[in-house]
């Protein structure tokens, strides 16, 4: 297993090195110019020069990568262009915020998906399953900005009993009822496209474990189509249901751009937009960056529970 | 037979149970609300009296975080906000007005010639950090707003002055390097920092000034707090014991937000004119105008473009715009439809040079047919605003009944501040800008389309120039003899055309009926010292 792991590193860190070239580059690529937004829209261009020249701006662009870099690997962040303060202070207050976002939305997508799957498997009604399909395709087929909007203009403006958006003012532990208040509408709003793909595939590969032999054979024995689901099906099928949930995970990420900046929701991905909007390149650079390292982790660590999960994989992979 | 599969795992009763428990945490969330309401604590400041009340907590949702760094150019709602909150002036124009009050200087005068002028302060301010302010707080304040670093947008004038004296803790003797007609308006928008800390001011980590409220806390891009200054100068003042400002960067969601009772406010200028003018027509909220706070909506134009260099052609947009069209379909009716840039308060308003372009089709075809073919024009604006988007679309079909062709050239913020400074748009742009509502001399030779030395236009004129330094300097900007030197400096504005105004727009901000005597500044700046929550 160790091996397996070890082999699995180099290229995430191939991986990691190229994408810090691509953000970097395509940062300086896109028009616009931070010394801008510091200087406003009356600034002189000598007061701009000068703001440039403050920021760095004004040295090669490689020199201006390793310099970035290698402030990186010494994990010293740097400072934010525009916001002020430490950059690594802002991710982790935005991380800790999407964390609990993203995480909750995992979270109600596993049990949401898990629930729905086996109750089609399990009482396999043309009507339970019709209802799972619609519910699955709308799920999909709603982008977040409009069942964001509609939760709020629900739950929040009309019959006003959930908070249209923001964090819990004491923070998340002060009030855990409030906590719980302030998270239903971002997370179901994320959790819902995922939802719809892990019940599609997890579905799916349970109706696969059943048709299998020894299942035909345990239902000949009078085993209950409950207990061979839960008891035998559902481990065999929960690989993929990993797999999916991995990939997803990643979209869950991307999602949540949309979804805090709905819910004014202080997160990454709300830095990450105003980072852009307002060209400021390092704390847009380290997001990028800390978004694909979070990516490769989750891929790695969705390899390890597949080869622990499925002994072949990690053999082929020796 | 069973026990030949595996027994850990759920039986139908816990699934069941599993299932029940989770639908009820997800959807009995709601009905947590009825007993621990995260929406009913949001709205648990407002009460029912309408006289003037201590206490409660006034949440306003601003739609970006702070610069720090640029916090002199106030380009951010945010900057503004902390300006408004925490920060005094030395002197404050009324809105309807540029005839200075009081505010940390008590009374002022200036020299026969122009070039003194001496400021009483008052003795009894002190700042947050409890140190008591002094003509040497001032001093500082007003060689900071010079520094070059900074980009404020009077600099010009903060660098006219030549020398302080402030020796005298209670008195600040300024002198003008010339006669300098703008200077009140520098100090009624330049900030007076506790000179100790102003370096953690630059960095966000601290905001000392001697204004009504305490700078309490700030988590970046989430929110910036506010509490009383039980100090403050003005007794009984504020009513407010806290102010708490979001970060709702969706337009979208501040409007929820407001509409959900969540904020209590919507900072001015957050708000599409359209949503403002809905939530002022909906029971328990109002939406009010900042009348002497304006905004000038207008069409540059790069004079040395191709098509744009015979005045002719600018004098043909002039004509061919309708304006009344935009200010109603764009502002709805948040404003009026202007040929210069002067608001009605302001000392340079003219109503009769105003007509001078009204909407003239017929005018502006033959001024096109005279000036013979013409390429067709980009016109460059901010994508991301709904209201520059349907002023442009208007533009665009307006010039194209005089035979004037416009290409769209929706651009991002940045990308379009970069264009306008680097005087580098192909054409026309659309946008908005600010400070004709102080002295008019000071959008001549600070607000960068106007600038007579570097503009935008890439336009200069040396009788601009000698106007607008006629009108710079004299000594008081609201004279009959300085209306004379700005009715001539309206008359370059109008016959060059390298502006073209189409509307002085009233920002307007919306709020919950409960908040009772907003006030703001002539630049937006908020002042909550008498607000309250009824």
């Amino acid at each position: 297993m160790f091996r397996y792991v070890l082999g699995r590193l180099p290229s995430a860190v191939v991986v990691l090195f190229l994408a810090s070239l691509l953000i970097f580059s395509v940062m300086r690529l896109v028009p616009g110019d931070p010394a801008l937004a510091l200087a406003g829209p009356d600034a002189t261009p000598e007061s701009i020069e000068a703001i440039r020249h403050s920021l760095g701006l004004d040295q090669s662009i490689p020199a201006q990568y390793l310099s970035w870099i290698g402030d990186v690997l010494t994990l010293d962040l740097g400072r934010s262009f525009i916001l002020g303060g430490q950059i690594s202070d802002l991710v982790l207050a935005g991380l800790g915020n999407t964390a609990v976002l993203a995480g909750s939305a995992l979270l109600l997508a596993v049990v949401l998906s898990l629930i729905l799957s086996v109750a089609v498997v399990v009482w396999p009604k043309k009507w339970l399953t019709s209802v799972v399909n619609v519910l699955n395709t709308l799920s999909v087929a709603l982008p977040n900005f409009v069942t964001g909007v509609l939760l709020v203009l629900v739950f929040a403006v009309l019959i006003p009993v959930l908070p249209s958006g923001g964090v819990p003012p004491g923070g998340y532990l002060a009030r855990p009822d409030i906590t719980l208040q302030y998270l239903v509408l971002p997370s179901l709003c994320l959790a819902l496209p995922v939802t719809a793909a892990l019940t599609r595939f997890l579905s799916e590969a349970l109706r696969t474990e059943m048709a299998q032999q020894y299942v035909i054979t345990a239902q000949a024995a009078g085993v209950t189509r409950w207990n061979l689901v839960t008891r035998s099906a559902l481990r065999n099928a929960l690989p993929t249901m990993l797999t999916v949930l991995g990939i997803q995970t990643g979209h869950l990420l991307g999602g949540a751009v949309l979804v805090e900046a709905i819910f004014a929701w202080p997160g990454i991905g709300q830095l990450i937009q105003q980072g852009i909007g307002r060209r400021d390149y390092p704390v847009v650079q380290v997001l990028l960056l800390l978004s694909v390292t979070i990516f490769v982790l989750i891929q790695l660590l969705t390899d390890i529970v597949h080869a622990y999960l499925d002994p072949r994989i990690r053999i082929g992979g020796r | 037979m069973n026990s030949s599969f595996p027994t850990a795992g759920l039986d139908r009763r816990a699934f069941f149970r599993g299932s029940a428990i989770a639908a009820l945490a997800i959807l009995g969330t709601g009905s947590l609300a009825a007993c621990s309401s995260a929406v009913g604590e949001q709205r648990s400041d407002a009460g029912e009296s309408v006289d003037p009340v201590r206490g409660g907590t006034l949440t306003l949702a601003i739609p970006d975080d702070v610069t720090p760094s640029a916090l002199l150019t106030s380009t951010t709602i945010a900057g503004i906000t902390i300006s408004g909150l925490v920060f005094e002036t030395l002197t404050r124009y009324p809105l309807d007005s540029v005839v200075p009050q009081p505010l940390l200087a008590k009374d002022w005068k200036l020299s026969d010639d122009g070039l003194t002028l001496t400021l009483n302060l008052r003795d009894d301010v002190t700042f947050h950090s409890g140190r008591p302010f002094t003509s040497a707080d001032a001093e500082f304040s007003l060689r900071t707003y010079a520094d070059p670093k900074f980009s404020a947008q009077l600099r010009s004038t903060a660098a006219a002055i030549s020398g302080y004296d402030s020796s005298d803790p209670n008195k600040l003797v300024l002198t003008l390097a010339h006669r300098t007609g703008n200077i009140f308006d520098l100090l009624d928008l330049a900030p007076i920092f506790d000179s100790e800390t102003f370096d953690k001011a630059v960095t966000g980590e601290s905001f000392i000034g001697t204004g009504p409220f305490v700078f309490a806390s700030r988590t970046p891009n989430s929110s910036i707090s506010f509490d009383r200054n039980p100090n403050y100068w003005v007794a009984e003042r504020p009513f407010l014991d806290r102010v708490e400002a979001r970060i709702v960067p969706d337009s979208q969601a501040r409007l929820t937000s407001l509409k959900s009772g969540q904020v209590a406010l919507v900072a001015p200028g957050s708000l599409t004119f359209r949503d403002s003018q809905t939530v002022g027509k909906t029971d328990g909220f109002e939406t009010t105008a900042l009348d002497g706070a304006e905004l000038q909506t207008y069409i540059g134009a790069n004079v040395t473009a191709e098509g744009l260099t015979d005045v002719r052609t600018r004098k043909a947009v002039a004509y061919a715009i309708d304006r009344e069209r935009i200010m109603s379909e764009v502002y709805r009716d948040a404003g009026y439809a202007v040929n210069l840039p002067w608001p009605k308060s302001s000392p340079a308003y003219d109503a009769a040079k105003n007509s001078t372009y009204a909407r003239d089709v017929a005018k502006a075809r033959a001024l096109v047919s005279e000036v013979g073919t013409l390429p067709t024009i980009p016109l460059t604006y901010t994508g991301a605003s709904p209201d520059f988007e349907a002023a442009a679309q208007i533009v665009q079909a307006n010039l194209a009944e005089a035979g004037i062709r416009v290409e769209l050239d929706p651009v991002e913020a940045t990308i379009f501040f970069k264009q306008l400074i680097g005087a580098e748009f192909k054409g026309l742009w659309l946008t908005s800008h600010t400070f004709a509502q102080y002295i008019p001399s000071t959008l001549t030779v600070s607000a960068y389309p106007f600038n007579a030395a570097h503009n935008a236009s890439k336009f200069s004129s040396p009788a601009y120039s000698a106007a607008a330094d006629a009108a710079w300097q004299q000594p008081d900007g609201s004279s009959d003899a300085a209306k004379k030197l700005y009715a001539d400096l309206s008359t370059q504005l109008l016959d060059e055309l390298f502006l073209i105004e189409i509307g002085v727009v009233v920002q307007q901000v919306s709020a919950a009926s409960t908040v009772r005597d907003l006030s703001w500044t002539k630049g937006r700046q908020p002042q909550f010292a008498n607000t309250f929550l009824a």
